[in-house]
C-alpha cells in the first residue's frame, strides 16, 4: 500500500520531462515539437533569419560565422543553407548582426515587443527612434568580403612616366618637337583648316573671353579657389571644364604649349576623359598641394 | 563648408595610410594560436574509415572539430560563456553531433562535415539529467533527453537506457529507499509500465551503476563490498541479486569508492557484458557477466592502471588500460578516448586522446608515439607579462665595458680592441653560416627557437612572454615564434585563486638572473603564497619566499632595489602589517629611511570604501584619507592607476595660438569607476571619480546618467577614456576625460601631490561608438613620443586599433583656424569602425579577455598580445615606422639610380672633355 501511493506521487510530482525528437532521417524539416514565432516558454522569442553571401557556397563560410545579438548578450549558429534562429530571447530591441571575418554584414535592428510582435529595421545611433523597415524574417546580403590589407605602392616605369607631372611636361614637350615636323605650316589648305578648327572652338564669340573671366576670378577671394576643386570634381559638364583646363593651363606659365593646345588641336585631345582628369589633377597639385592623394583618385 | 569635410577626407586617408596590415606583411611578425578549453566529451569520427576528424565539446562551450593528424582546428563554435552555453553531452552518430546545451535549454544538431547546424529545438522547462540515442531495428531514429521539472526532491540520480527495443527506460533512485523503472514507449512517450525495487544501499544510480549485456544494470556497493545486478526489462517483480567482491577475490583498497566502466558500441544494440570495476586509484578489473545474467567471471587483473577505457569497431570491441610507465608523472591524466579501427590485414589497430589534469590534451597513435599535444590551459590566460631576452656573450661583453669604472688609458683601450675583434669574429661566424645554410636545401633550414639560443634582437622585438593560465600552468613563450619553450605545472592551486605576476628583475642585472613573482591568492580565504622563478627558463628560484599566514589585501612593487638589483615587493595582509620581499637588512634599512614617502591605498568594494595608507618606520601603517562611496547608491567597480613604465614625452600641447597647454600629469592618479546600484533604465548611472591616492582628494567627478555598464576604461598620461551602455538610446559610447594644469605649470621640475593648490582643468567628449566592445588597452612605446593608439577588443574578435586623436575632448564644432593649425579633427558624434584599422586582419581573438601592450626598443613600435580563447602577438606602429627603413625600402631603385647618375657624370664629362678638344683644335 505504501509503496503504491508513494508510486502515484512520484508519478505527480515527477514530471521527467521526456522528449523524443528529430527525425535523423530528413533533416531538412527539423523538428516538428516547437513551431511558430512564440515559444513554449512564455515570454521568450525567436528571431529567424537567413544569412547570403552572394557566389560563395554556404560551406566555405558558415563554420566560421555566427549570429550575435546585441553583442554577445545572445548567439546564434547558421544552418547549413545559411539560415539562423536566435532562440531564447526576450522582449526588447536588440541589434543583430551575422559576424563572419571573412564577409561583411550588415547590422539590423530587430524590436520585438512583449506580445512577440517582431519589426527589424535599419541601425542608426544618432538618431535613435528612426524607422526604416527591413524585412523580417531577415534577410541579410553579404556586400562583398572584408579588406583588412593594404597595397603596398609599387614603383614601376609605366607608374613614373603616367604620373600627371611627368605627362604634363613630357607630353608637350614632344607635341612641340614633332607636331612641326608632322604638319607643313607653310601649306595653305592647313592653315585655312586650322583657322576653322578655332572658330569650332569658339562657337559663341558674344562670350566673354574665358580667360579673362578665369583671372578675374582667381584674383578674388579664397572662396572661390575651394569652390575650383568642387568644379573640378563635378565630371558631368564638359564645357565647363573645357573652360577651367585652357585657363589654368595658360596661367600657369605654360603659355607657350597651351596656347596652342588649346586653339589648335583642342577637341581631338580633349575629348578624351584621361586628359580632363589629368588636368584636374594638375589643377589640384597647383592649388592645393597637401590634397594630392585625394583628389587625384 | 566643403573645405572641412575635404580635410577630414584628408585626414581620414593619412590614417588609412598609418594604420592598416600591408599584404606582404601578414604573417611575418604575427601569430595567431587557437585553443578550445578543456575537453569535456570527446568523439571520433568513425562515419569513414580514413578520417580524421575528432570531435571535441569542452568547458569553455566550445564545440570543435579537429585534424586528427596535425591537431590544428578545422572549425569551432564557440557560444556564450557561462551557464546559459555549457554543453551538457555530446552524442555522435554518422555525421550527425547532437548537443544539449545550457542545462537543458536547447538541443542542437550539427553537420559535423560543413560545420553547420543542422537545426536547433528549444527544450521544455528543466534541468538536464541525461540523455541517450534509441533506436529501432537497426537505425538511429530518435534521441532521448530526461529533464527534471519543478522541484522534485525524491529521485536523485537518473539512468536513461535504451537497449534496441521500442521502450526508453528512465532509472531513478530515492537514495537508500528504492529504485524506479520506467519504461516509456516509443511512439508515443507514454508510460508502459512502473516499477519499484527495493535498494537501501543505493544512494546514487550515476556513479555506481553501468548497464551490462542485455538489460543488466550492474552497481557496485561500498559498505557491503559487492556488486548488484538486476534485470531491468524483467516481466515479474524484478530483485538486485548480489554477488560479494570476496567470492571473486577481489579487494578495494581502503577509502576509495569503486567504480564501474561499460560499453554500448551501437545505440541499437545492448552493451557488452564485459566490464571494468576499478577498485583503487590504479587497480582495474575486468569482469564478464555470464549468459545467465547473474553470474560472474573475472577476466583480468590490471594492476598498476590509471585509466580503461572501451572502443568499438565492426564487431571488435578493444579494452584500453592506461599504465604508467615511470612513478615519476606528476600530472593525472582524468580522460582517456580510445578510437579503434580495423587495419587492411583485419587487425586492430587504435588512436588514443588523452585529456590530463593540467589540461594538456594528448594524441597518441598506435605504437604509443605522440603525434600532437596541445595545451589547452592556454585557452583560459589570467595575466601575463613579456620580459626582455637575455644578451648573447658578445652583447654581454660589449655592454661591460661600458658598466665598468675607468682603469687608466691602455687598458681601456686593449679592452675596446678585444671586444672589437670578439665583435668580428661573431659577424664572421654569422656570415659563415649563412652561406652554409644558402647552399642547403630550401626546406632543411630550420629557425628553430630553443632555450639555449634565446637572445635579444637588435631593437628588442623578441620577447619572452610569461603567460599565467587559470588552471595553475605557467607558460614561457616566444613571441617571435609563438613557440612554448618551458611550461611549469603549480599543482594544488585551487580552481578559484587571483593571480598577480610581478617582474622583480629584469634580464638588465647581469650576471643576476631575472626573477618574476608569482602571487597566487585564494579568493574565498584571502590566503596567498609566492612561486619564484626564472621567467627564461622557467626555472623555480631557490630564494625561499616569505610565510605568509595572513590574508593578504594589497601588494605593491617598489622602485626601491636590494643589492641584487631585485624590487621590493611589499604585502599588505589584514591587520595593516606590511611584509617585504625580499626582507634583508639592506632592504629594510633602505625602507626605514624611505617610509614617510611611501603611501598605498586599499578598496573595499563591499563596504564602498577607498583608503589611503602611509607605511611607518617599524612597516606597521597609518590610516591617512578614507573616502566612503555609499554601497546603497554605487558600488566601485574598478580603480585604475597609472602604468608604471609608462613614459611621457611632452609636458603640454601647442596649440593654434602658440601658447602651451600642460598637462596635469599626476603619478598618484587613480580612475576609480562606480556603478549604480539601481538598474532601472532611467535612474543608473556610472561615475568615475579621480582621487589622488596620496591625499586622498577628489580631483574630478564625472557622472554619466541613464548609464550602465560593463565599463572598460584606460587610464593614461593625462587622460582617461572610458566607455559605458547608455540605456535611453540603447548604444555603446565612449567619453574621454582630459586633464590640463593650463597654460602655466605651478612646479614644472618636480610634481609633488601634497602641494598642488590648484585643481586641473577638465575637458571631456563623448562619442557613439557603433559596437560593443570587451576589452580595451592603449599602445606604450618606449619615450612616449609616438601617438598613441587604444586597442579595443570586439565581440566579433577583431582588434581596432583607434587613433588617441579620435578622442581628443578639443575636437572642435566649428572649425576654426587654430584648430586647423593644431590638426583637430571636427567633431563627429559616431566613432567610426574601419576594417582596415583591425590589427589581426582575419586572425580573430575570440572572447578577447585582455590586451598587453608592451614597448619594444623601437620608439616606434609596440609590441601587442590579445589573449582570451586564443592568443594573438603583433607589433603596431602608431606612428608609421619613423625610425627604421620601411619593409618595402626600395633599394634596386635608390642603387640603381646612383649608379645611372654615377654613369652618366662619367659619360658626360668624357664628352665634355671631348668637345672641349674639338674647340682647341678649331
Amino acid at each position: 500500500m505504501w509503496l503504491h501511493v508513494r508510486l502515484s506521487e512520484v508519478c505527480l510530482f515527477l514530471q521527467a520531462m521526456f522528449i523524443l525528437a528529430c527525425c535523423f532521417s530528413d533533416m531538412e524539416s527539423g523538428p516538428i515539437a516547437t513551431s511558430g514565432s512564440v515559444q513554449p516558454n512564455g515570454d521568450r522569442f525567436k528571431i529567424e533569419g537567413r544569412a547570403i553571401v552572394p557566389g560563395v557556397k554556404t560551406q566555405d563560410w558558415i563554420s566560421s560565422a555566427r549570429v550575435t545579438v546585441e553583442g554577445e548578450e545572445y548567439i546564434g549558429f547558421l544552418g547549413t543553407d545559411g539560415s539562423f534562429v536566435v532562440n531564447d530571447v526576450p522582449s526588447g530591441s536588440y541589434v543583430v548582426e551575422v559576424i563572419s571575418p571573412g564577409y561583411k554584414f550588415g547590422a539590423v535592428r530587430v524590436d520585438i515587443t512583449s506580445k512577440g510582435k517582431m519589426r527589424a529595421r535599419l541601425v542608426n545611433f544618432i538618431k535613435t527612434s528612426e524607422v526604416i523597415r527591413q524585412p523580417y524574417p531577415l534577410q541579410l546580403r553579404s556586400s562583398g568580403p572584408r579588406t583588412y590589407l593594404m597595397k603596398r605602392e609599387t614603383w614601376g616605369w609605366t607608374d613614373f612616366l603616367m604620373n600627371p607631372m611627368v605627362m604634363m611636361m613630357v607630353l608637350p614637350l614632344l607635341i612641340i618637337v614633332l607636331l612641326p615636323k608632322v604638319v607643313n605650316t607653310n601649306d595653305p589648305e592647313m592653315r585655312k583648316e586650322m583657322e576653322q578648327s578655332m572658330n569650332m572652338l569658339n562657337p559663341n564669340p558674344e562670350l566673354p573671353d574665358v580667360s579673362e573671366f578665369m583671372t578675374k576670378l582667381f584674383s578674388g577671394s579664397k572662396s572661390s579657389s575651394s569652390k575650383a576643386i568642387g568644379g573640378s570634381k563635378a565630371s558631368g559638364r564638359p564645357a565647363v571644364k573645357r573652360r577651367w583646363c585652357q585657363n589654368i593651363t595658360c596661367t600657369s606659365g605654360l603659355r607657350n604649349y597651351c596656347n596652342w593646345s588649346c586653339h589648335g588641336n583642342y577637341n581631338a585631345i580633349f575629348k578624351k576623359s584621361f586628359f580632363i582628369r589629368l588636368y584636374n589633377c594638375f589643377l589640384s597639385r597647383v592649388f592645393f598641394p597637401s590634397s594630392e592623394i585625394q583628389v587625384c583618385k | 563648408m566643403s573645405k572641412p569635410t575635404s580635410l577630414f577626407v584628408i585626414f581620414f586617408s593619412l590614417f588609412v595610410m598609418s594604420e592598416a596590415v600591408f599584404e606582404d606583411q601578414v604573417g611575418k611578425f604575427d601569430w595567431r594560436q587557437q585553443y578550445v578549453g578543456k575537453t569535456l566529451f570527446a568523439h571520433f569520427d568513425s562515419h569513414s574509415q580514413s578520417s580524421k576528424k575528432l570531435f571535441l565539446a569542452t568547458d569553455k562551450n566550445i564545440f570543435a572539430s579537429f585534424n586528427s593528424r596535425t591537431g590544428e582546428l578545422f572549425w569551432r563554435h564557440v557560444d556564450k560563456a557561462g551557464p546559459e552555453g555549457t554543453i551538457d553531452i555530446l552524442l555522435l552518430h554518422g555525421q550527425d553531433a547532437l548537443m544539449v546545451v545550457g542545462g537543458g535549454r536547447l538541443l542542437r544538431s550539427w553537420d559535423t562535415n560543413m560545420g553547420g547546424l543542422n537545426w536547433e529545438a528549444v527544450l521544455d522547462t528543466g534541468s538536464f539529467q541525461a540523455a541517450c540515442f534509441v533506436a529501432m531495428q537497426d537505425t538511429v531514429k530518435h534521441v532521448a533527453v530526461l529533464k527534471k521539472a519543478g522541484t522534485v526532491r525524491h529521485w536523485f540520480s537518473y539512468l536513461v537506457y535504451s537497449g534496441g527495443e521500442e521502450e526508453v527506460y528512465v532509472l531513478g533512485v530515492v537514495p537508500n529507499s528504492h529504485l524506479t523503472i520506467i519504461a516509456y514507449s516509443l511512439e508515443d512517450g507514454e508510460i508502459i509500465k512502473q516499477r519499484s525495487v527495493e535498494a537501501p544501499w543505493l544512494s546514487s544510480v550515476e556513479s555506481s551503476c553501468v548497464v551490462v549485456g542485455h538489460g543488466v544494470l550492474m552497481c557496485v556497493d561500498t559498505a557491503t563490498l559487492a556488486l548488484y545486478a538486476l534485470p531491468i526489462q524483467a516481466e515479474e517483480a524484478p530483485q538486485f541479486n548480489q554477488i560479494l567482491l570476496q567470492s571473486l577475490d577481489l579487494e578495494v583498497s581502503p577509502g576509495f569508492q569503486p567504480v564501474l566502466v561499460s560499453s554500448q558500441p551501437h545505440p541499437a544494440r545492448s552493451p557488452i557484458s564485459e566490464f571494468f570495476l576499478q577498485l583503487g586509484p590504479d587497480h582495474h578489473v575486468l569482469l564478464q557477466l555470464n549468459a545467465d545474467g547473474y553470474t560472474i567471471a573475472p577476466l583480468r587483473d590490471f594492476q598498476p592502471a590509471f585509466l580503461v577505457s572501451f572502443s568499438t569497431t565492426g564487431e571488435k570491441t578493444v579494452a584500453a588500460v592506461m599504465t604508467p610507465k615511470n612513478e615519476t608523472s606528476d600530472v593525472f591524466p582524468p580522460q582517456l578516448y580510445v578510437h579503434a579501427f580495423l587495419k587492411k590485414d583485419d587487425s586492430v589497430g587504435y588512436r588514443v586522446l588523452v585529456q590530463t589534469q593540467d589540461h594538456a590534451l594528448t594524441f597518441i597513435q598506435q605504437p604509443g608515439r605522440v603525434v600532437w599535444t596541445r595545451e589547452e590551459a592556454l585557452a583560459d590566460v589570467v595575466t601575463m607579462e613579456m620580459v626582455d631576452l637575455p644578451l648573447t656573450g658578445t652583447q654581454a661583453e660589449l655592454e661591460g665595458e661600458f658598466g665598468k669604472k675607468a682603469d687608466g688609458l691602455f687598458p681601456m683601450v686593449l679592452k675596446r680592441l678585444s671586444s672589437q675583434v670578439i665583435l668580428l669574429q661573431a659577424w664572421l661566424a654569422h656570415l659563415w653560416k649563412l652561406f652554409y645554410e644558402a647552399r642547403k636545401p630550401h626546406g632543411q633550414v630550420k629557425n628553430e627557437v630553443t632555450i639555449e639560443t634565446l637572445s635579444r634582437d637588435e631593437f628588442n622585438l623578441q620577447k619572452m612572454m610569461v603567460m599565467v593560465t587559470a588552471s595553475g600552468k605557467l607558460f614561457g613563450i616566444d613571441s617571435k615564434s609563438g613557440s612554448i619553450l618551458w611550461k611549469h605545472y603549480l599543482e594544488n592551486v585551487q580552481p578559484n585563486a587571483v593571480f598577480k605576476l610581478i617582474v622583480q628583475r629584469t634580464t638588465a642585472h647581469f650576471p643576476h638572473p631575472p626573477q618574476c613573482t608569482l602571487l597566487i591568492k585564494d579568493k574565498d580565504t584571502g590566503l596567498a603564497s609566492l612561486h619564484v622563478f626564472n621567467p627564461i627558463f622557467g626555472r623555480k628560484s631557490h630564494i625561499a619566499p616569505p610565510a605568509l599566514p595572513r590574508p593578504i589585501l594589497q601588494s605593491l612593487l617598489l622602485p626601491v632595489i636590494d643589492q641584487d638589483y631585485a624590487k621590493v615587493l611589499l604585502l599588505v595582509d589584514d591587520q595593516y602589517k606590511v611584509t617585504a620581499f625580499p626582507s634583508t637588512k639592506n632592504v629594510l634599512q633602505q625602507l626605514q629611511e624611505m617610509a614617510s614617502s611611501i603611501f598605498f591605498y586599499l578598496i573595499r568594494s563591499d563596504q564602498g570604501n577607498l583608503s589611503g595608507f602611509r607605511l611607518r618606520k617599524d612597516l606597521s601603517t597609518e590610516r591617512i584619507w578614507e573616502v566612503v562611496l555609499p554601497t546603497e547608491v554605487q558600488k566601485i567597480v574598478a580603480v585604475n592607476g597609472k602604468r608604471p613604465n609608462e613614459h611621457v614625452h611632452s609636458q603640454g600641447r601647442v596649440m593654434g595660438d602658440r601658447s602651451v597647454l600642460y598637462k596635469y600629469l599626476n603619478p598618484n592618479l587613480l580612475a576609480v569607476v562606480t556603478e549604480s546600484t539601481d538598474a532601472h533604465p532611467e535612474r543608473a548611472f556610472v561615475g568615475v571619480f579621480l582621487v589622488d591616492g596620496v591625499t586622498g582628494r577628489i580631483i574630478h567627478e564625472a557622472v554619466q546618467r541613464k548609464a550602465r555598464g560593463p565599463v572598460h576604461f584606460v587610464h593614461s598620461e593625462n587622460w582617461v577614456v572610458y566607455e559605458y551602455w547608455n540605456t535611453k538610446s540603447r548604444r555603446n559610447e565612449f567619453s574621454v576625460l582630459e586633464l590640463f594644469e593650463g597654460t602655466e605649470l605651478y612646479n614644472s621640475t618636480v610634481f609633488s601631490s601634497l602641494d598642488r593648490p590648484h585643481l586641473p582643468q577638465v575637458l571631456q567628449q563623448t562619442y557613439i561608438f557603433p559596437s560593443p566592445i570587451t576589452t580595451m588597452e592603449a599602445t606604450l612605446t618606449e619615450k612616449g613620443i609616438t601617438s598613441r593608439h587604444l586597442l579595443v577588443g570586439l565581440p566579433s574578435g577583431a582588434i581596432l586599433s583607434l587613433p588617441k586623436m579620435f578622442l581628443d575632448p578639443r575636437r572642435p564644432e566649428v572649425v576654426t583656424e587654430h584648430s586647423r593649425e593644431e590638426n583637430l579633427i571636427p567633431y563627429a558624434p559616431e566613432m567610426p569602425i574601419r576594417t582596415e584599422w583591425f590589427i589581426n586582419y582575419n586572425q580573430t581573438v575570440a572572447r578577447v579577455k585582455g590586451i598587453y601592450t608592451a614597448p619594444s626598443g623601437l620608439e616606434s613600435t609596440c609590441l601587442v598580445v590579445a589573449y582570451g580563447l586564443d592568443i594573438y602577438q603583433t607589433r603596431v606602429y602608431p606612428s608609421k615606422q619613423f625610425d627604421v627603413l620601411k619593409d618595402d625600402y626600395d633599394y634596386v631603385l635608390i642603387s640603381s639610380v646612383l649608379f645611372a647618375l654615377f654613369f652618366a657624370t662619367m659619360i658626360s664629362k668624357r664628352l665634355a672633355q671631348v668637345k672641349l678638344l674639338n674647340r682647341a683644335w678649331r
